[in-house]
This record gives structure tokens, sequence and C-alpha cells, in this order.
């Protein structure tokens, strides 16, 4: 009896580790730590194992590293140096470059997969699943399979909140691709369906505006990072820093709407 | 963890158990409030230690009798104990709040720590290989059910649970004797 209570706790420290249990499970399960503190060092030890785990697997993702040859750093560090002169022989002063403000790539971290280890009173679905191995294809360096399965999500499980995710990594893919017309489309399909995750929404309007930059459409782009700038989140300062070089590229350098003293 | 042996303890003046249970419980109060509420350290550990004095007091007092309440009042009263100490923070120093996650559910990532996992990833290097194997899948695809699990290697459902338990255990184990060293 004993035995079979503390399996079924145990279920719970993984399904608290997977982020599926709800506000009142979390609760009941920290009663539980204060009754047999021994539990809470087995939720520390699955929390630090799944993170060596899933660093492992992103860090095998990663891409060989070739060595070269000795001289070509010479021969490197002597075209660096000879550049360096060139552009000092015909440097003017230059205004700040659109491309500084924009990203350049999209890191596999802002990929929406499940919801990890937040709280949530959701369980793990088929589409949850699909989102998480759409993330391991992107870390293997298989977007084709990964685009696959956003795909798939779309087309099968198109609801809240898969829906938008599905469509916010399909955008990062795309982009990472310079495929940008695809990419804007996916992002504005994610941005149109999200409900009730401000995260999502901020993500996908502030590649949208990124996007958007890069195929020229600036009046465009300066409404969608608007949008993300208005959320208040992670890009905020980010999003600030391409509004006002937007607003100057574009002649408007009115910046009353935005809240310069927090940013600067 | 024995609450009736807290309560009786603190009604009987037992100063050695109640140090003793005190030890117990501090750590839990701790991780308690930095991953429900993702309290720094050092407001865990002031408020842990202000909550086990009010409740030593309530228990005094006769206000707790039941042993069961004795839990639900510890976590109440350090969420009260943190949202005073915020409260009191944002009068000292505003500009500092917004780093405060307070609005975040839960951050399991607060028990995260390099030594520990340091130690881990030897024991996991340590482990026999379809128990590696085992636990790796496990871990790698956090949204398969069980049961996608048990089938991909060919057990029943409650024994897949079983063997994650074991490894666990082995890392566990693993763990608590490398960390004496």
């Amino acid at each position: 009896m004993e035995n079979s209570r503390e399996n079924e706790i145990r279920q719970q420290i993984d399904a608290y580790v997977k982020g599926q249990l709800t506000e009142e499970q979390i609760q009941e399960l920290w009663t539980e730590f204060a009754k047999n503190p021994e539990l809470l060092d087995v939720l520390e030890i699955e929390v630090n194992v799944k993170e060596i785990i899933e660093r492992e697997a992103l860090g095998s993702g990663k891409a060989t590293i070739n060595k070269l040859p000795s001289w070509t750093w010479h021969a490197a560090a002597a075209a660096v140096l000879a550049i360096v002169a060139l552009v000092q022989l015909f440097q003017v002063n230059t205004p700040t470059e659109m491309n500084q403000f924009v990203v350049q790539n999209i890191e596999p971290g802002q990929l929406e997969t499940s919801d990890g280890v937040r709280a949530k009173d959701i369980r793990i679905t088929t589409a949850d699943s699909l989102l998480n191995l759409g993330f391991e294809a992107i870390i293997s360096g298989n977007e084709n399979r990964a685009l696959q399965l956003f795909d798939e999500v779309i087309s099968k499980y198109d609801e809240e909140p898969y829906g938008s995710k599905a469509f916010l990594n399909k955008g990062i893919v795309l982009y990472n691709e310079s495929e940008y017309d695809e990419a804007i489309e996916a992002f504005k399909e994610s941005a149109n369906r999200v409900e009730d995750s401000r995260m999502i929404s901020e993500k996908a309007y502030w590649y949208l505006g990124n996007a958007l930059i890069n195929i020229g459409e600036l009046e465009e782009a300066r409404s969608a990072v608007y949008e993300a700038y208005k959320l208040e989140g992670i890009f905020r300062k980010p999003a600030f820093r391409l509004l006002k070089k937007l607003s100057s590229d574009l002649g408007n350098v009115d910046y009353e709407e935005f809240d310069t003293e927090q940013l600067d | 963890m024995d609450y009736s042996k807290f309560v009786d303890a603190v009604l009987d003046h037992d100063e050695n158990t109640i140090t003793e249970q005190v030890n117990v419980i501090t750590p839990v109060l701790i991780k308690f409030l930095t991953v429900r509420l993702d309290a720094s350290i050092h407001d865990a550990q002031d408020c842990a230690q202000n909550t086990l004095l009010i409740a030593i007091e309530k228990i005094r007092e006769d206000k707790i009798t039941n042993p069961d309440y004795v839990i639900n009042y510890l976590f109440t009263t350090a969420k009260h104990e943190y949202f005073k100490q915020l409260s009191k923070d944002r009068e000292v120093n505003y500009e500092d709040l917004p780093e405060h996650h307070f609005d975040k559910p839960d951050q399991l990532s607060r028990l995260l720590d390099d030594e520990k996992m340091n130690i881990l990833t030897r024991c996991i290097e340590g482990l026999k290989a379809d128990y590696r194997k085992y636990i790796e899948y496990w871990f790698q695809n956090p949204g398969y059910e069980t049961s996608i699990v048990a089938d991909y290697f060919g057990i029943s459902v409650s024994n897949a649970w079983t063997k994650k338990h074991r490894v666990i255990n082995v890392l566990k184990d693993c763990f608590e004797k490398k960390i004496k060293l």
C-alpha cells in the first residue's frame, strides 16, 4: 500500500517535471514533499537529470568543428589587417545600418514546444509531441522534417495553442532559410490565431516585423514591431531600438508614444 | 516527517527535537519559495525562518492543534511572508522589482545546480548501457505517454515506470555517495 502510494507520487513528480500538473496537483505534491522531504530530493535529481540529457541532446545536434591547418590563421590575420586598412582608407561617417537592428538568425530556443516545466492545466497531447519532435528535428539539422511535423500539427490539430505554436515554429524555420515571404505568412497566421499567450504573440509580431524588414516592407514592419513593443515583454528593448531606426528611416522621428525613460 | 512530533516538541519545549524538525522543514520551505514564487535564496531563507518562528508561536498559543493543518499553515505563512518581503523591497527600491518574476507560475529550473549536474553527469556516464539508453529516451521525449516508451522498449507500462524509478534511484544513490566524497 505504502509502496503503491510512493509510486503514485513519483509518477506525479515525473508529470511535474514535464509540466503536466495543474496548480492544485502541484500544491498537493508540495504537501507530500513536506511530509516526506526525501521525495523533494527525487524531484531535484529528476530536474537536473532532465536538464543534463536535454543539454547533451542539444550539444549532439551541433555541427562538428573541423580544425584548419595553422597557416590558415596567419593568412586570415593578414587578410583582416588588409581589410582594416582598406576600411580606414575609405571610411566615411555612415549612419547605422538597418541590419544592425534586425535578427539575423533565430535561435532554436525561440521555438514553441509543449509547455516544459511550467505548470499548465493541460496534459501532453499528440500535438505537443509533434511540436517536440519538430524541435528535435531542428536541433538535429533536419529542417525539412521539422516543417513536415509543424504542417501536420496545422492540418490535424489546428486549435489553440497548437496552431499558433506550429505556425510560429514554421515561420522561424523559414526565416532562418531566408524564405521571408513564407515566413511572413506563417508569423501572421500565428499572431492571428494566438489566444492567451503573450509570449507567442510577442514572438510572432517581433519576428514578423523582422521578416518584413528583410523584404523592404518598412511601414508594415513598423506596425508589427510596435505590436511586439506594446506587449512589454522580452523583445521590448530591441523593438524600441528597431522602432527608432525605422521611424528615422521612414522620416518619422516622433517617438513620443514610446516610453523612452525606462529603456535608455 | 511527523508533524504531530513537531507539535508535541513545541508544546513540551523540547528544544532538541524542535531543532531537529526545523532542520528538516526549513529546506522544504526554502525550495517551496524559490520554485513556487521565484524568491531569491536570501529572501527564501529569511521568510522560511520567520515562518517557523510564527508557526511555533501559534502552536504554543494553541491556535494550531491539528498536525495535519501545520503543513498548510507553513506554506500559507511562507507565501505571506514572502509577499510582505516583496512589498517592503518595493518601498525601498522600486526599480529592482521588474526583475522579479513573481507572475510566473513555476520555476523548477531554480532547482538546477551546476555542482549537482557535474556529479550527476558522472553518475549518468557510469550507468549500465541499457539504463542510460532508457533514461535518455525518457527525458528526450517528455511528450511521450509512458505506453509509447514501454512499447519502444518492449515492456509493460507498469514495468516502464518501475524501470524509470529504478534508474532515478540508482542516480540518487550515486549522487549521494559522490557528494560525500
